[in-house]
């Protein structure tokens, strides 16, 4: 492989890695809507197409929840201790918020795209 | 629990223990390892549910080298942590650059190491390589002082009221772009250079032209008889780069690199005279009394003063050319880095 190929797909997975960032937290939002623990949500997310490994999942959930967005709570199941989490009221607000900015952002790119192809 | 799921979950309880090894000690270090650890055995789990047996220690191992090594792990699950943070790094970049290379080199060079040197008893290589010694160490400590009281800064977030104090009327004045030096200053050096070499080589034989009334119980002594032909070449390199640079305007990089190589020059000359100077001392002039007068205690005192002064003038001219070298190596150096694939300006600066 040559050193200019390597160089366009570092730069490719970094600009992947950018716009998957902002749609992860949207995503791992979205599927909170309904409470899970960790694992399964990570299960669901990668059956959804968007996997993500625990390095990634966990530290934003943290974030998400000292941003008040989510709420968890440590519960027994199936024998074991698992935390659990889900949307707070404030978080379905903002999860709101965000998917009409997403929405207006698709209809822009796309606009833009269209644009560009004429 | 069978033998086999107890040696996995030690498996399991061993990868966690290293992972806390690395995670900071806060009050979430439970937390985020009883999640981490939930998250693993979930995985076992689902594994041994779709294989239908329990997994065997190599495949959990496979789990664990997927999940990372404990270190990078709690890199990641830990708290994001900075010595000095991106809104000060700009900041400490910059300190950081003008202590080490405009106030500690030069410090060492031009202080230390004439010190260092008469200390040596004229001995270059010792002082050199003494000079070098202490400013490593030196470097070091200053590098470290100055990352030390930044992560203070930072810890305390004492930048934080800087932010907000800044005024954007009290920005300096958008900077002109780097011209070629001008054709009327071009012409002025070549005319100066000429004049110079004039002067240089009218000197052996109207002395008055630097020594003025003096030159009537004055002559050059014998260190200026010696470098004589030394500074005639210097001066002729002079006007030589003053030509090429008036003949050749479009050759951006040799102004700064002839002025380099004239300031290298003139420092190698200076060097050796100081040298010779070093090796008899009591017995440098460079001028002497002319014979009429040889024996007269008023001249022989003047002699001595005006041979001081040529030493001190001597002395100071290696250090500022010595700091000039040092500013146009720089200068040159920049006008390298900036010549392949140099940022493009906004077209508003590009058009001043």
């Amino acid at each position: 492989m040559t050193n200019s190929t390597t160089v366009g797909l570092e730069i490719l997975e970094n600009l992947k890695l950018e716009l998957r960032r902002g749609c992860l937290i949207v995503a791992v939002l979205a599927q909170l809507r309904s409470e899970q623990y960790g694992y399964t949500l990570r299960k669901a997310l990668a059956d959804d197409g968007l996997a993500i490994d625990e390095g990634t999942l966990y530290p934003l959930l943290r974030r998400l929840e000292a941003q008040g967005l989510l709420v968890s709570q440590w519960r027994e199941e199936d024998k074991r201790n698992k935390r659990f989490y889900r949307l707070s009221p404030t978080g379905e607000l903002i999860l709101k918020q965000l998917l009409e900015e997403w929405e207006s952002i698709n209809q822009s790119l796309n606009r833009i795209l269209q644009e560009a192809s004429l | 629990m069978t033998n086999s799921s107890r040696r996995n979950m030690e498996l399991i309880d061993r990868y966690l223990q290293a992972v806390r090894f690395w995670l900071p000690k806060t009050n979430r270090q439970e937390d985020v390892l009883a999640e981490l650890g939930e998250d693993l055995r979930s995985q076992i789990e689902d594994r041994e549910t779709e294989l239908g047996q329990p997994l065997d220690q190599a495949e959990i191992a496979t789990i664990l080298k997927r999940c990372g090594s404990p270190m990078l792990v709690a890199g990641r699950l830990g708290p994001q942590r900075h010595l000095i943070g991106p809104a000060l790094f700009p900041i400490y970049e910059f300190v950081l650059k003008m202590v080490l290379l405009w106030i500690l080199v030069p410090v060492f060079i031009f202080i230390l190491g004439p010190v260092n040197l008469a200390y040596s008893g004229g001995n270059w290589g010792a002082a050199i390589l003494n000079t070098f010694g202490n400013l490593w160490s030196g470097l070091f400590i200053a590098a470290g002082i100055v990352t030390l009281v930044f992560a203070i800064i930072e810890r305390t977030s004492a930048h934080l009221g800087a932010e907000c104090k800044w005024d954007p009327l009290k920005l300096p004045p958008v900077r002109q772009q780097e011209r070629k030096p001008s054709l009327l200053k071009v012409l002025c050096e070549f005319g100066f250079a000429i004049f110079g070499l004039v002067w240089l080589l009218l000197l052996p034989h109207a002395p008055f032209l630097i020594l003025g009334p003096a030159a009537v119980f004055l002559k050059a002594g014998p260190i200026l008889h010696q470098f004589y032909p030394a500074f005639v070449l210097l001066s002729v390199v002079s006007l030589v780069r003053s030509g090429i640079t008036l003949a050749r305007p479009q050759w951006s990089w040799f102004p700064l690199l002839s002025q380099l190589l004239h300031s290298v020059l003139m420092l190698i000359v200076l060097n050796f005279m100081i040298e010779a100077i070093g090796k008899s001392p009591l017995a440098f002039q460079f001028v002497v009394l002319r014979d009429a007068v040889r024996d007269s205690h008023k001249y022989i005192q003047t002699a001595a003063i005006v041979n001081i002064s040529i030493l001190l003038s001597v002395v100071g001219t290696w250090i500022g050319v010595s700091i000039a070298a040092v500013v146009q190596t720089w200068q040159f150096i920049r006008y390298l880095r900036k010549q392949p694939s140099g940022p493009q300006r906004p077209a508003s600066i590009a058009t001043q």
